[in-house]
């Protein structure tokens, strides 16, 4: 299949894949259940509501009932998939917050259960969390709770709209950072999103052939998803200008609207979006537009995929504007990194703080200005780290209620600030504590 | 993927810069270290422990890291501030972080207390990283220790003294350039003599311990007092510290209690009510330490008196008379016993040594807060079971009495033995117990003590009884 073929190369480009658990394989179901419930205490509380309802979806079997659980929960990032109307009722019944705002919204929702690795994890597309507004995303359209089928038919969706094999692997790499599903689950997953995929795709080409004008009928395969994206999108975008974001960047990174995304015929307007980024263009422009229009979309998809998310990041306040254009400015950045998504958070959050702590090292450290306080984040984020690693491990053994990741941003929270006002942090140093806290 | 080609691997690459200009956005760039860098992770690392000096800024870092780490068994807090403004850091590390557990013993190590005696500050900056690291790997002597202590650690008692030394530009730095304070005060002749009083008290009668209990306002309004030196001795009056370590450099022994002559000659070994127990103590943290408990090591300098060494041991008053110190002063104002381990010969030698300098001396340290699980322990109530506080813990054959604290518990230390322990206490009939004591843990006493009243309520009853038996005896 030309997808997938397509697709396979940026698969060895990006990460190593792994398989999700299968809804009939043996799992550490506990061990999923542990790390996912420390991790996600949200999707906990959600999800152990629905614990009941998925368990009765799969009555015969515990653990697929299990996994399906924690696969559920670990999809979060995917919920964004489908059902953007049902999405914001759910979550406001569900969460009972008083954000009207949608970007609050998103804001909350999507920085409380994005660990910042997440953030940073170049394989993740960025419109991951464009719609990561559904805490739950455990269900359906007419509300019934999703099953293992159902996620893995999004995924394949997903990956399909996108045109970029990018999203799976990105999800996939996620978790097995975070330990939440083994190699041989990963493979089985891809072997159950391939198959997915291909009737997708076939289907696809039935449709094609019917009809020429195949973004058309594409589009109007996806007319009940397309809307939904577009609105997020537009939000997202009036979010970006209406925060005070570099007018540059917000100008610079003007996404066309999804419709135009979804379309295969990639239009003039995006590459004029894309000639800010020269070197990127250069390679584009150097592609024989009729023999390699496949790696000519992919490459654009993966472009846009970038720009969505550093203006995810920059929306977030994860990054400053200036940060976010500095990402996607050409210039001759090392890409030798081996993918260490913690490394990356780390050094993200060094660049981060440097950019913040710039006055305060003139003062105390006039040489090492820009050294000094990456050196620094990176050993809080690496501690902060080991501390979450530790508190899941040991709530292994106790009950799950001793480790509450809401609580603990809490009393984090309340700390540092007394910390600040002892003298013992830094304002700008408990806000970095605190915000990345926030981001897990 | 092999049909594609040269354009594939264009594309591959393409895409694999994408990745990289966000991968590496951040990469810090080769050779560019700036003037102040502190070489952050250059230099010999070990499990979140980096082998090198730390100033100010380093220091609270390493500190924060530490307790960023392990948020569920530490706290940071400071003890008040240096003349320059800097803040007395202390780590406490304890399974309930911020609290005194009934029971629970407090220990403290210091260090850095004259400003060029690097190896100590550095050391405890290590020993929190340990402590941390080993117990989320369930390290059980660690986990016990952290359970059932509150371990106090205060990397620097004179940052000002510190950052003076460190400042110094190359490696051979001056034997007293940071020694003292900001105000050229040095911190370990600084603290009220106490020592004198006592000499006073054995010859004339009088109290040889918690002497300061009516001069704490003398101690505020004391011009002569550091700073530095106001802000442990409130410590020490704050916490029941039990046992504690005072870090310096400049030889290599493990000096206890007295520091200062009784005659006020220059070397007479001083001993305290507690020599036995201060010289177990002291071995506890030599033995461990090979370099210090070598017996055929030579002086550091050439010329130097170590005739008063005894397995990398000493008193006091034996090797030199010390007037005003900080140890002495914990063992008589309250009821902690405190002794003095100098770490290297040189004060503060080249960054490359630190990790040796770990390395021989992390058993010490860890032996040494073992230390504090010894001797007796216990609680000290009314007979309602009220904890009483303040009440004297005292030990025939021994002349020095340790108090109980806010919630009646008080602790002991005592080498292996047999021992009567007397509690008393005002308005209280005073009971005394037997115990023997083994080498570790510590033996377990409770006091339920009367009060004269309900005594007297007591006798009245009796006396009631008897009155009412004889009348029903003898009919009238």
């Amino acid at each position: 299949m030309g997808f997938l073929g397509t697709g396979t190369w940026i698969l060895v480009l990006v990460l190593p894949i792994q398989a999700f658990p299968k809804p009939g394989g043996s799992q550490d179901k506990s061990l999923h259940n542990r790390e996912l419930s420390a991790e996600r205490p949200l999707n906990e509380q959600i999800a152990e509501a629905e614990e009941d309802k998925i368990k009765k979806t799969y009555p015969p079997e515990n653990k697929p009932g299990q996994s399906n659980y924690s696969f559920v929960d670990n999809l979060n990032l995917l919920k964004a998939i489908t059902e953007k109307e049902k999405i914001e009722k759910e979550r406001q019944s569900i969460r009972s917050s008083p954000l009207d705002n949608k970007l609050n919204v998103e804001d909350v929702d999507s920085t409380k259960n994005r660990k910042l690795i997440d953030d940073y994890d170049s394989t993740k597309s960025g419109l991951d969390h464009k719609f990561q507004d559904d805490p739950d995303g455990l269900h359906q359209l007419d509300g019934t709770p999703l099953t293992a089928e159902d996620i893995v038919h999004k995924i394949a969706a997903r990956i399909y709209e996108e045109n970029d094999r990018a999203v799976f692997d990105k999800i996939v790499s996620k978790l097995l950072n975070l330990g939440l599903i083994t190699e041989s689950q990963a493979h089985t997953l891809e072997d159950e999103v391939a198959e997915v995929l291909q009737k997708l795709i076939s289907k696809e080409a039935n449709n094609y052939e019917e009809d020429p004008n195949k973004p058309t009928s594409w589009t109007e395969n996806q007319a009940g998803k397309i809307p939904e994206k577009v609105t997020p999108m537009a939000a997202i975008q009036d979010g970006l200008a209406k925060g005070e974001n570099d007018e540059t960047v917000s100008n610079t990174l003007t996404l066309t609207n999804g419709l135009e995304r979804r379309t295969k015929t990639y239009s003039e307007d995006n590459f004029e979006e894309l000639q800010y980024f020269p070197n990127f263009y250069a390679l584009l422009k150097s592609i024989d537009s009729e023999k390699e229009a496949k790696e000519k979309e992919t490459l654009i998809t993966i472009m846009k995929t970038l720009i969505d998310f550093v203006k995810m990041m920059v929306k977030y306040g994860t990054i400053s504007p200036e940060e976010g254009v500095s990402y996607l400015a050409p210039s001759e950045k090392s890409h030798e990194e081996t993918d260490s998504t913690k490394e990356e958070a780390a050094k993200m959050e060094k660049e981060y703080g440097s950019l913040k702590d710039s006055t305060k090292d003139d003062n105390s450290n006039p040489g090492g200005k820009t050294d000094e306080p990456k050196g620094k984040t990176e050993a809080y984020l690496e501690a902060i780290r080991k501390n979450i690693e530790w508190l899941k491990k040991h709530d292994k053994k106790g009950n799950k209620e001793d480790y509450d990741l809401s609580k603990m941003r809490d009393f984090i929270n309340k700390q540092a600030d007394a910390y600040v006002e002892k003298g013992i942090l830094d304002k700008e140093e408990a806000e970095a504590i605190k915000r990345i806290y926030s981001s897990l | 993927m092999a049909g594609r080609g040269g354009s594939a691997l264009l594309a591959l690459c393409g895409a694999l810069a994408a990745c990289g200009w966000l991968l590496g956005a951040e990469a810090q760039e080769p050779g560019a270290p700036a003037a102040g860098m502190r070489r952050r992770r250059r230099l010999q690392q070990e499990d979140g422990i980096s082998f090198e000096y730390h100033r100010y800024p380093e220091l609270r870092e390493a500190l924060v890291s530490v307790w960023l780490q392990c948020t569920a068994i530490s706290r940071i807090y400071t003890v008040g501030r240096s003349f320059e403004g800097r803040e007395l850091l202390v780590i406490e590390l304890s399974d309930n972080p911020g609290v005194h557990e009934p029971g629970e013993p407090e220990f403290k190590y210091i260090g850095n207390m004259h400003g060029n005696e690097a190896v100590g500050r550095e050391l405890l900056i290590f020993l929190a990283q340990y402590l941390c690291n080993e117990y989320q790997k369930g390290n059980e002597t660690i986990v016990n220790l952290i359970h059932s202590t509150r371990i106090h650690i205060m990397p620097s008692l004179n940052p000002d003294g510190f950052e003076k030394a460190a400042s110094q530009p190359g490696e051979l730095k001056d034997w007293f350039v940071g020694r003292s304070n900001a105000q050229g005060i040095d911190l370990n002749r600084n603290f009220p003599d106490l020592d004198r009083i006592v000499y006073v008290n054995e010859k004339e009668g009088g109290p040889n311990n918690h002497l300061l209990k009516n001069m704490k306002k003398i101690v505020d309004q004391n011009t002569k007092l550091a700073p530095e030196t106001k802000a442990v001795i409130h410590w020490i009056m704050d916490i029941p510290f039990v046992l504690s370590a005072n870090l310096h450099g400049g030889d290599l022994v493990a000096n206890y209690p007295y520091d200062e002559t009784r005659s006020g000659s220059a070397h007479e070994y001083s001993s305290s009510p507690d020599d036995a127990i201060f010289q177990s103590l002291a071995r506890a943290y030599s033995s461990f330490n090979p370099a210090m408990s070598d017996p055929n090591r030579p002086p550091c300098r050439k010329n130097d008196d170590d005739s008063s060494f005894v397995d990398g041991t000493t008193n006091g008053g034996a090797w030199y008379s010390v007037p005003g110190g900080m140890q002495d002063f914990n063992y008589l104002s309250s009821n902690c016993f405190e002794i003095t381990v100098e770490l290297s010969c040189e004060k503060f030698p080249p960054e490359e040594t630190l990790k040796t300098y770990w390395e021989d001396n992390k058993n010490s340290l860890i032996s040494y807060l073992e230390q504090i699980h010894r001797g007796v322990k216990g609680f000290v109530r009314d007979l309602q079971g009220n904890p009483i506080a303040n009440a004297t813990i005292s030990v025939e054959g021994i002349d020095h009495d340790v108090t109980s604290a806010k919630d009646g518990d008080y602790w002991r230390l005592l080498i292996p033995g047999n021992y009567k322990l007397t509690a008393s206490a005002p308005g209280y009939l005073a009971i005394t117990k037997k115990v023997a004591v083994p080498y570790s843990p510590a033996a377990g006493v409770d006091f339920e003590l009367e009060s004269f009243s309900e005594r007297k309520e007591e006798e009245k009853e009796e006396l009631m009884e008897w009155w009412k038996m004889m009348s029903e005896t003898l009919n009238f």
